[in-house]
């Protein structure tokens, strides 16, 4: 079943006062399936943090659509538009953005108060996700208490706590060190095994190897994709290498062909 | 480097700093040029020719002083919160390769300049406005002369000394806040102490006893004479309080809420609370000086304005009558005669006499064991027991009143004020029955009894009853032989011939030698009008002037917290969008954190002038102020006012954070 459909979403920028355009993304089409596992590459300044933001309806495209279980999510109201990201969208950021006048386990429960659910059922929510998260033990701590890695548990955790639809992440493990990156990936590969649609913007080829699928991104386009299939995280690993050298390559012909 | 990088450095760093340094400089420029105002006013020369000048003279040195006081806490107060908003830049300069050496210079020029403009600024918006002051109090003062445009070289100067050495310390200060701080520290410097407070349940119940008993205090008082002793007892007390309750009360209130779940995990409740708590902690002194600020301008200025507004009925509590002659016993023949030279300079200055009262009685003081009055020796006066009493004879009572009231020789006809009696008297084992009255028919205020806060007045069947009475109980027989007399009229005519028609019948009862009474005094209130005046018009002058300034500060307060407050909030709300609440959510939720925050000291204030209310009418009663419906709406228009000029500078500073959110 596919849950998420991209069409021809185009992004152009338009600097303040109007003088210079930029073209972010110029023609973007694919479609996820439930339960997939999708990792999208890029260089800098391809526009992989604008896509995830359109997906996230953080943003509104210039033209195209994105289909969220059939339902156009560009047609939505300004009024419904955050209600329905609630109810259907997790996030996980690089820089976490946890609330620090929140404790850990008011940081979670944020999305369930905006919908308002009670207390009781927050809780009989969240008593599952912790514990597998690893992160029981410091619910009641403030988010400079603790450590990166449990920072972006605790948002991974709030983003789980609504069940949605779709988790989308964007370079998650980018201010994490290598052991909590790990454990980090570890964990989405976990709850997409248990079904969960995860989609992740990344610059860490170890991070993408874990996907089930990889897109990269370049100049606006979908340049090409990787399935996993029935490789291994070795074999994944050094597929996407070869991919982003030709892609890097790619974008030095072009660069040399503009010099020329 | 040259001098000149440092130079260039510290003007685009004051211009960086806009935001902050602008309102700082005009703080400076307001605060010289009012204190160079006040210097002016009392040495200017034009009033030092005023009647009353030394009570002019010695509320704007006063004036001159808190001013001076005042200004340098609020500029430290000022400064501090620049520098501690500007610790991360210093840090990145200090990163950068500059030693802090390098930046007490920068800062040093800073300053330099700041102090420059707030003093030149400052004391030509004070040559200028100086005059127009000066206009003002003289109209207050209701004094006619014209003042020419002037400087005063000392007022310059003493205002040049002053704000050099506050501008001095204010640097050294700096400097000791730079030297102190580690660079690491100075990199985080504003994001040092996010930490959750924690409960202070001492301090928040020792808030809650000082705030109560103050109020306790302000609301038992009865006595005019206790209220200015007690009056800043309670005002410490309650000082006091809103310190303790707003930085540890509202904490332990807003967590009591945070316990009880069912009411934080409410989606309105939930940001409330948690955002709450974080601005309490970094605001709770703000807003308590605040609330203190408004609560002083709102005395100063509703009694002063009081004061003012009500001088003719103070001088007509003092004198109930225009002109008004009192002898100390005095004969029935004496009172004759005394009353025909009264009336002869009348008709020799052509003047005619309204409302006149004549009045005998005799009053002194008596101490009461159960239904027994006895007389009280001079040295107790003051004992609790003692009681003013004041004897009228029943003829005029009668004749004042046009009533024709009768009584048998043991009754007497008694008003208790704050007294108790039973239905009968005893005097030296002579019983009286007692027929209570439930009015003084307004006879008490002629005579010196309308200053004693609880008496009884007595009527009696005649003169020679109250001789007997007097006489029965006495100690020193010889001290009254006759009753007093009260003398008193009105007239229609100006106030110089009011003082004229004074001054004759001054003259014409000391000339004559044949009226035999202890004492007689001639009192009219047109005498002392320029005394009250310069006194109340005075201080009205000084309180509206500190109220401007006090206001001043708290405008600057409220704007420095609304716009540090932007700044910490921006990232939060942006979070808070993130993760999927709508812009009117937050919008929403802002919104009642910043309306909370910023109308609380003011409700806070107008609480405390509730239940100072009481206390300071009885403090202009010792003034002879006894208008209350008069204060009430003094107090009601100040605090109308008041509110909606801070419901204005809130929404002009909302909009300022509003900008830096969005
Ligand atoms: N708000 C904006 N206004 C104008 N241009 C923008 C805006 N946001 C992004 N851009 C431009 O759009 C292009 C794509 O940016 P985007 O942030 O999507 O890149 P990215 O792939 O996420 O890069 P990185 O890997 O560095 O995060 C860039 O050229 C960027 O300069
Ligand atoms: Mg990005």
């Amino acid at each position: 079943m596919t849950i998420l459909e991209i069409n021809n979403l185009k992004k152009i920028y338009t600097t303040r006062f109007g003088s210079s355009k930029v073209q972010a993304l110029s023609n973007v089409s694919f479609s996820v399936e439930k339960g997939e596992y999708v990792a999208i590459m890029g260089e800098s300044g391809s526009g992989k943090t604008t896509l995830l933001n359109i997906i996230a309806s953080l943003d509104k495209p210039t033209s195209g659509e994105v289909l969220l279980n059939g339902q156009n999510i560009v047609s939505i109201s300004e009024k419904e538009i955050s209600s329905f990201r609630r109810d259907n969208l997790g996030f996980v950021f690089q820089d976490f953005n946890l609330l620090d006048t929140f404790s850990i386990q008011d940081n979670i429960y944020l999305p369930l108060v905006l919908c308002g659910k009670s207390y009781d059922e927050m809780n009989a929510r969240l008593k599952p996700i912790a514990a597998k998260l690893d992160i029981s033990d410091i619910l009641s701590k403030y988010p400079y208490e603790v450590s990166g890695g449990q920072k972006q548990r605790t948002a991974v955790a709030r983003a789980l706590i609504t069940t949605p639809q779709l988790i989308l992440a964007d370079e998650p493990t980018g201010a994490l060190d290598s052991k909590s990156a790990d454990s980090l990936l570890s964990l989405f590969e976990n709850i997409n095994n248990e079904g969960q649609t995860v989609l992740m913007v990344t610059h860490s080829i170890k991070a993408a190897s874990h996907a089930k699928r990889v897109l990269f991104l370049r100049d606006g386009e979908v340049f090409h994709q990787l399935y996993k299939a029935n490789m291994t995280k070795q074999e994944m690993f050094a597929k996407i290498s070869d991919t982003l050298t030709v892609l890097a390559a790619g974008a030095n012909n072009k660069q040399e062909n503009k010099i020329k | 480097m040259s001098k000149m990088f440092y130079a260039k450095l510290a003007v685009s760093n004051i211009k960086k700093n806009g935001k902050f340094y602008f309102p700082y400089i005009l703080t400076s420029i307001g605060t010289v040029m009012m204190f160079y105002i006040m210097c002016f006013i009392f040495t200017n020369d034009g009033i030092s020719k005023m009647t009353g000048s030394v009570y002019i003279k010695t509320i704007m040195i006063f004036g001159t002083v808190i001013i001076g006081i005042f200004a340098s806490i609020f500029l430290f107060y000022t400064n501090s919160f620049l520098i501690k908003r500007r610790k991360k830049e210093f840090g990145l300069f200090n990163i950068l390769g500059m030693d802090k050496r390098n930046l007490a210079r920068v800062l040093g020029i800073e300053n330099l300049i700041v102090a420059a403009a707030g003093l030149i600024g400052g004391l030509l918006c004070g040559i200028l406005f100086s005059r127009l002051m000066i206009m003002i109090l003289a109209k207050l003062l209701k004094f006619n002369i014209s003042f020419g445009f002037q400087i005063s070289i000392y007022a310059v100067a003493i205002t040049f000394i002053v704000f050099i050495a506050i501008f001095i310390l204010i640097y050294l200060n700096t400097l000791r806040q730079l030297h102190f701080a580690k660079p690491i520290e100075l990199l985080y410097g504003s994001n040092v102490g996010e930490r959750e407070p924690k409960t202070k349940w001492v301090l928040a119940i020792m808030g809650a006893i000082s705030l109560l008993s103050g109020y306790f205090i302000a609301i038992t008082t009865d006595s005019p004479l206790a209220a200015i002793g007690l009056f800043f007892i309670a005002v410490l007390l309650v000082i006091i309080g809103t310190y303790l309750l707003f930085i540890a009360g509202s904490i332990a209130l807003l967590k009591i809420l945070r316990k009880n779940k069912g009411y934080y995990y409410q989606t309105n409740h939930f940001t409330t609370i948690s955002g709450m708590l974080y601005r309490m902690k970094q605001n709770a002194v703000g807003l308590a000086n605040i609330c203190i600020l408004s609560t002083m301008v709102l005395v100063m200025i509703s009694t002063t304005v009081c004061m003012y507004l009500g001088l003719d009925d103070a001088l007509r509590n003092l004198y109930p009558r225009n002109i008004e002659v009192t002898a100390q016993s005095i004969s029935v023949q004496d009172c004759q005669y005394l009353n025909e030279i009264i009336e002869k300079t009348l008709s020799e200055s052509k003047n005619s006499s309204i409302d006149t009262i004549k009045l005998r009685y005799l009053n002194f003081m008596v101490s009461q064991k159960e239904d027994s009055l006895s007389f009280v020796s001079n040295g107790v006066y003051l004992n609790n027991e003692a009681t003013a009493a004041l004897f009228i004879p029943l003829d005029e009572y009668n004749r004042i009143n046009n009533s024709s009231l009768s009584l048998k020789e043991n009754e007497l006809i008694v008003f208790l004020k704050k007294t108790a009696i039973g239905n009968n008297v005893t005097f030296a084992d002579k019983n009286y029955k007692t027929i209570k009255l439930t009015d003084d028919t307004g006879l008490a205020k002629y005579t010196s009894i309308k200053y004693s806060d609880n008496y009884l007045m007595f009527i009696a069947p005649s003169e020679k009853a109250i001789m007997n009475i007097y006489n029965s109980i006495a100690l020193d027989k010889a001290s009254n032989t006759n009753l007093n007399y009260y003398y008193g009229f009105d007239t229609n005519v100006n106030s110089a011939s009011q003082l004229e028609l004074y001054n004759n019948i001054n003259t014409a009862l000391n000339n004559s030698k044949s009226i035999h009474s202890d004492q007689i005094y001639v009192g009219c209130a047109e005498s002392i009008r320029e005394e009250f005046l310069t006194i109340y018009g005075g201080l009205f002058f000084l309180g509206i002037f500190l109220g401007i300034l006090f206001m001043m500060a708290t405008v600057l307060i409220i704007y420095y917290k609304q716009v540090s407050e932007g700044y910490d909030d921006k990232q939060r709300f942006e979070i808070m969008q993130k993760v999927g609440m709508s812009r009117t959510e937050v919008r929403s939720t802002v919104k009642t954190q910043v309306l909370t925050v910023f109308f609380l000291p003011l409700i806070a204030a107008v609480i405390h002038i509730a239940a100072a209310f009481k206390m300071i009418t009885k403090l202009l009663e010792a003034l002879n102020l006894t208008n209350i419906i008069l204060f009430a709406w003094c107090v009601l228009g100040t605090v109308v006012a008041f509110s909606l000029i801070y419901a204005l500078v809130y929404s002009l500073t909302a909009r300022a954070y509003y900008k830096i959110v969005e």
